[in-house]
């Protein structure tokens, strides 16, 4: 296993092995850069994961304090849960599902194609679509997504056939079984799936693309991979002339370490991307690292989200098989008509009945909880994604009283909805229960949003430094060799689950910091 | 907790989680794990040995001896007291995590250590026609 010294400064530091930290690490060693990642989790791999959702939760999840405030439902219902991450190598692309919708063009320029929406920060994109396309490719090709690049589709499971038959009762055509990063048949050194669900548990098969079983274990045959997991970074340093000179991290001995850098690339998912850059504040960046916008933190999204079950009066059993494998993209398109901006993916979505019962109302129970429970047999389940409003007060901010295990602030999430994301939530409610009713059901639920998985927008791209927090490369405007890799980067969210974005963005990223930085010298 | 205070939980748990299909076994479990999260929590022990006594003091007789009905109302009637919530917080999670849960709702569990379910029936719903998985709109 490689080691590099601490005080070798020459390497490039990754904060997170996630999707974005686990892709660019991989990127840069294959380039020819000496690599420290930095995880605050420890490594879990396929053998340690639970197929049990509860203990799985308990292993993976960043439980570490955070505070929640705002008129959304989560600050009510899980006010010390506002986010659904995992703090393990491999980040959140171990839980996530795999659904690879790319973002449309509109997407990319939604201030000129939705206009001023009143209470929405919107801004385009300094990236175009014909510009990420390349991108796109790369790393559809390098996650073996589903229907893409001769990529064969997952087959139909249970809770596909009753949403892609009410889909078509409906009137609906753009829906299929992806694209998601599973594979179908074996690819690139991973198995074919044997269906066996667990999907966010951490998938002990390995047939799902996740940092931990593609990227990492690519960037550690290198040889230019230093791996160090259970490493909580907690300030990012600078010199006097403005430029970033490593960070400091608490190891698993709780010790504080020093690792120097030449470049230093934050991708610890929105939230602690943000609290990092505020944590690092210092007499020349009083408001926080690379926050002389004052955007750091500000325009957090986390897509507009729902669920809807439909219960029928014969089995789904729809935790057979992988969680997610059913996409419907007909509500994704350009409508402003529907009394919303933005458009929206219906994904399917499987639980046990252990988060169905915490998750489908929540707060509730007596009689209206359980007449729910006891149809968990025959009950199918879709997630709604769709694009939600960037807004200056949904904001990160290190909150006040609470402090982590290393005494630093933790971070507060403030979040409102925009009407908006509530006119697109409520059409999306109907059109799903509309899915369900096409075929039959007997009940039709809808479930609010779960503490948020897609967390984006905290540091965001811009062209003009005043507007945002890095430029079209991910490179703060403020710290030349400082870099943000994960989705805090998104100017806006659009409807797409964001996992492959951030992945076209991190290779694009590690092309440019190879041209920019030579191997071995700064 | 007293075996008397033990029945009277059970006996809550029985009415707000009303399953006429759940045996006694996963209530009794469950109450274990809001006892043995007392036993580790001073505040949701106090708050569990008070609360259990004023459920008493609801009625003119002793919560259990109350039909299932009126037991709901009493419960509805201290929806939002700190005692309450805790109790279903703890509850909500060990009850729908009881395997004996499991089997009456016809769930599996684990499937990796069974080879998953691409043998055993992901794919066998069969009250609606195989639809096609492919979009028939040209990808993005």
């Amino acid at each position: 296993m490689t080691r590099f010294d601490h005080d070798d400064s020459d390497v490039v530091v990754v904060v997170g092995s996630g999707a974005g930290g686990g892709t660019l690490a991989n990127e840069l060693c294959r380039r020819g850069f000496k690599t420290v990642v930095l995880e605050a989790g420890p490594h879990l791999t396929g053998a340690d994961y639970h197929n049990d959702e509860w203990k799985a939760f308990d292993q993976m999840a960043w439980t570490d304090p955070r505070t929640a405030t705002g008129s959304w439902g989560i600050a009510r219902d899980f006010p010390t849960l506002p986010a659904w991450i995992v703090k393990a190598v491999g980040g959140t692309s171990t839980h996530w599902a795999g659904a690879c919708p790319r973002f449309k063009a509109h997407e990319l320029t939604a201030r000129s194609t939705y206009g001023d929406l009143d209470g929405a920060n919107l801004l385009d994109w300094p990236i175009t679509l014909s510009e990420l396309e390349p991108y796109y490719d790369r790393a559809e090709i390098k996650m073996g997504v589903s229907h893409r690049h001769g990529r064969p589709p997952l087959p139909a499971n249970n809770n596909y056939k009753v949403f892609a038959n009410g889909a078509e009762k409906v009137g609906y055509r753009d829906y299929a079984t992806g694209p998601y990063a599973t594979n179908a048949e074996p690819y690139d050194g991973r198995p074919a799936t044997v269906q066996d669900g667990f999907n966010f548990q951490g998938d002990k098969h390995g047939s799902k693309w996740s940092t931990l079983v593609a990227e990492l274990p690519k960037a550690e045959a290198t040889g230019l991979l230093d791996l160090r997991p259970e490493s909580h970074v907690a300030q990012i340093l600078h010199d006097s002339t403005g430029r970033a000179t490593g960070v400091l991290y608490v190891d698993r001995e709780g010790s504080l370490r020093r690792q120097r850098a030449a470049v230093v690339c934050v991708a610890g998912n929105s939230i602690e991307s943000a609290r990092l850059l505020l944590l690092s504040a210092s007499a020349r960046f009083p408001d926080g690292l690379a926050n002389s916008s004052g955007q750091v933190g500000r325009n957090y999204m986390r897509h507009t989200t729902a669920t809807v079950w439909g219960q029928f009066d014969k089995p789904v059993r729809m935790y057979r098989g992988e969680t997610m494998a059913g996409v419907i993209a007909d509500e994704s398109r350009l409508d402003t008509d529907r009394g919303f901006v933005g458009g929206y993916y219906m994904e399917t979505i499987a639980l046990g009945p252990a988060f169905f019962a915490k998750f489908v109302a929540p707060g509730s129970w007596g009689p209206s909880l359980t007449e729910i429970v006891d149809g968990y047999l025959n009950t199918a389940g879709m997630w709604i994604v769709g694009e939600d409003m960037p807004q200056e007060t949904n904001r990160v901010t290190l909150s006040g009283g609470t402090v982590d295990a290393h005494g630093l602030p933790v971070a507060n999430v403030h979040f409102d909805d925009h009407a908006n994301d509530v006119a697109m939530r409520s059409h999306a409610q109907r059109q799903g229960a509309a899915v369900y009713n096409a075929v039959g059901a007997t009940r039709v639920v809808e479930t609010p949003p779960y503490p948020s998985t897609h967390n984006l927008g905290t540091c965001r791209m811009s062209r003009r430094p005043g507007d945002g927090v890095v430029d079209r490369f991910g490179r703060a405007h403020d710290v030349p060799n400082l870099f943000v890799s994960d989705g805090s980067v998104f100017t806006t969210g659009a409807a797409a689950n964001p996992t492959l974005t951030i992945v076209a963005l991190a290779i694009r990223q590690a092309e440019y910091i190879a041209t920019e930085y030579r191997t071995g010298s700064s | 907790m007293s075996d008397g205070q033990r029945r009277t939980l059970v006996d809550l748990l029985r009415a707000a989680f009303p399953h006429r299909t759940f045996p006694l076994g996963p209530y009794e479990r469950t109450a274990g794990a809001v006892a043995d999260a007392a036993a580790a929590d001073p505040r949701l022990h106090a708050l569990l040995l008070q609360g259990l006594s004023d459920l008493d003091e609801q009625r003119d007789v002793a919560f259990s001896q109350l039909d299932g009905e009126t037991a709901g109302v009493v419960l509805r009637e201290l929806t939002g007291t700190p005692f309450l919530t805790a109790v279903l917080d703890v509850a909500i999670v060990a009850l729908y995590d009881d395997h004996e849960v499991w089997d009456v709702l016809g769930y599996e569990g684990a499937s990796y250590d069974k080879g998953g379910y691409v043998d055993r029936g992901f794919d066998d719903l069969d009250w609606l026609p195989d639809p096609r998985i492919e979009s028939q709109e040209a990808p993005a």
